[in-house]
């Protein structure tokens, strides 16, 4: 790793992103923290609000539908944001025409990768705190403060997201599409990855799919250790869990993405 | 020294002939190409749009792997150590790409420094020289994006010196940059390679370009090469020869006679066309007095007299022409011997 990258890199990334957008970047922060607790709220008062059925309880270990919700969304909220951007790094060094002269230096991609993710971490830390606010306005109650639990299920999201980063990068970059991509890859996470409801209310094949995808035990643990309801030893499963699968994400990324950059610049005519 | 054998670059692309119908096609980008570039030496590589330029920087830059040929850098195997090669190396593009439109010229220059692993102090004090080099001190603070085009190229060129580097490649790097600016570029990249010792390979589609500025030239076309030399061993049937347009009041058969009769007796070899009620005249000669003499003499008033810049493409037809006498006269030649 080299630290002189990733200390350009972050600053580099916040310069740029000031300068693109600082009022833009505010109100569409506020106003995504707003859609996501609101879209929480919704699904809460036209489809589960009174039908809520006991199976819920006994799967969740709470009956605080809103909360729950909530808990999923930011969390939804907090993947979407980092992914996103930090997937789309090398797609925008396409599009601005400077992938060449970046890859034309000889520097570590990890490093670069990490910066643009701390810094994503810092802009998505603020976020998701305003949409936190916004959430306690709608029905958020934290029930039981777990906070070593919070602090393991914060630093195991930012590592599995940082896989979860790496593949869906990849992918973008190969089919040098980001829209039809990502639009498909986060609406699969939605539904899949125990977003606002359990996901053992869905088919068992969707349920396989939700459980190789890191983010649903991030989700899982971070619900358990701000609402509690969850035994000891199964956070710790989770924790486990979440760690081996973030591992074999971001093993296979890092190699995966020299190959795609690779055909990337291949691609390139002209 | 950076020497490079049989280059050769292929690309396997999926041709859409419909929504749901495509076909592969194997594109021969470069097709055969053996170079050289030492230190302190411009090399030229010419070619027009579509000759292979591009896909043979990018090589050399190691952006992509060669399909086949060798690569050799300062001694070194440059397929197997592109890491190695990147550090000696940079590349400068024409248009106004590789650079961050959105930072400053210094915070671009910073950045880029950064990743090049160069100590800061260093850095400091080399962008500060590289920022008065190219006359943007001044707007070191200002984002890019207010910059002209110039200042644009201006900065890509300080981006492109921020790892000293030994060799430098220049992808067609005047493109749409008017005269003065490409008069100021030329100088600089002239005293890159006399002053700094710098290897430099520029590929372009302009012949006086190519002219003007480089030690050793090599033409391609359609990724292969087709004749390589010397300024010098190249102006026959490269650079090619003077061409005029002349035509004056009432120019008929008779006047064209008594004008091919007037050039002929300064240059013998001179190429003379009668087409449209005008001559057209190559020469190796400069004919400009000579043709206007013809006029006073005559007592004839000079409609049209002029001069015209020879372009790539009428060199490449001309070459083509020539290379196709030469295989015949040598078929001829091989039948009449045995
Ligand atoms: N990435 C690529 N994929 C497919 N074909 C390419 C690619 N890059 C270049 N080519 C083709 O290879 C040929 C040479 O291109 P290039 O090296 O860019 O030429 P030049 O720089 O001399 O204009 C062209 O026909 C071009 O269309
Ligand atoms: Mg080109």
């Amino acid at each position: 790793m080299e630290l002189k990258v990733l200390k350009a890199t972050i600053t580099k990334e916040f310069q740029v992103r000031l300068r693109a957008y600082p009022v833009s970047f505010m109100v569409g922060c506020i106003l995504t923290s707003f859609y996501t607790t609101f879209g929480a709220w919704l699904m809460y008062h036209y489809f589960f609000r009174g039908q809520l059925s006991e199976s819920f309880g006994s799967l969740t270990g709470t009956r605080d539908y809103m909360s729950y919700a909530i808990v999923g969304s930011l969390m939804y909220l907090f993947v979407v944001r980092t992914c996103l951007n930090v997937s789309r790094t090398l797609m925008t060094e396409l599009w601005e025409g400077t992938l060449e002269s970046l890859m034309l230096a000889p520097f570590r991609r990890v490093s670069y990768f990490l910066g643009n993710m701390l810094l994503q971490t810092i802009t998505t830390f603020g976020e998701t705190s305003i949409a936190a606010l916004i959430g306690v306005l709608f029905g958020l109650r934290i029930h039981d403060f777990n906070p070593v639990g919070f602090i393991i299920a914060v630093l195991l999201s930012l590592y599995c997201f940082f896989g979860v980063s790496l593949i869906l990068g990849c992918v973008m970059l190969y089919t040098r599409n980001t829209y039809i991509t990502q639009n498909t890859l986060f609406t699969a996470m939605f539904l899949v990855c125990g977003i606002t409801f359990p996901k053992e209310y869905l088919p068992m094949w969707l349920r396989v799919l939700g459980s190789i995808i890191p983010v649903t035990d991030c989700v899982s643990l971070m619900r358990a250790s701000l609402l509690g309801g969850f035994p000891q030893d199964q956070m710790v499963k989770l924790v486990i869990r979440a760690f081996v699968i973030g591992t074999a994400y971001i093993a296979l990324g890092m190699p995966l993405m020299k190959k795609v950059e690779i055909i990337a610049l291949e691609k390139m005519e002209g | 020294m950076i020497e490079v054998k049989n280059l050769k670059k292929t690309y396997d692309v999926k041709r859409r002939d419909g929504l749901f119908k495509s076909h592969r096609e194997t594109i021969e980008a470069v097709k055969d190409i053996s170079m050289r570039i030492d230190a302190g030496q411009i090399v030229g590589l010419l070619g027009i749009n579509g000759a292979g330029k591009t896909t043979t920087i990018k090589m050399l830059t190691t952006l992509i792997e060669p399909t086949s040929g060798t690569y050799s850098f300062d001694g070194m195997d440059a397929i197997v150590h592109p890491a190695e090669v990147k550090k000696q190396i940079n590349m400068i593009a024409g248009g106004e790409r590789m650079i961050y439109w959105r930072l400053s010229a210094y915070e671009n220059l910073w950045y880029y420094g950064q990743l090049y692993g160069i100590d800061n102090s260093v850095l400091k004090q080399r962008i500060e020289n590289l920022l008065k080099m190219v006359g943007l001190q001044d707007k070191a603070n200002l984002p890019v994006e207010t910059f002209s085009k110039g200042m644009k190229q201006r900065l890509q060129i300080a981006r492109g010196l921020i790892n000293d580097p030994k060799y430098i490649f220049l992808d067609e790097p005047t493109i749409g940059l008017d005269a003065v600016v490409t008069r100021e570029l030329h100088d600089e990249i002239k005293s890159l390679a006399k002053v700094k010792e710098k290897g430099i390979l520029l590929t372009s589609h302009y012949l006086s370009e190519v002219e003007e500025l480089c030690d050793y030239i090599y033409l391609v076309n359609n990724g292969e090469l087709i004749v390589e030399g010397t300024k010098k061993d190249l102006t026959d049937f490269v650079f090619l020869r003077n061409q005029y347009v002349f035509s004056t009041k009432g120019m008929d058969k008779n006047v064209y006679n008594g004008l091919k009769r007037h050039v002929r007796n300064v240059d013998n070899d001179a190429e003379i066309l009668f087409e449209n009620g005008k001559a057209m005249i190559t020469s190796n000669v400069e004919l400009s007095t000579i043709l206007a003499g013809f006029a006073i003499q005559e007592s004839l008033t000079i409609v049209e007299l002029h001069k015209m810049e020879p372009s790539l493409e009428q060199a490449m037809i001309k070459l083509s022409k020539d290379m196709k006498k030469e295989a015949e006269r040598e078929i001829l030649y091989k039948s009449l011997v045995g």
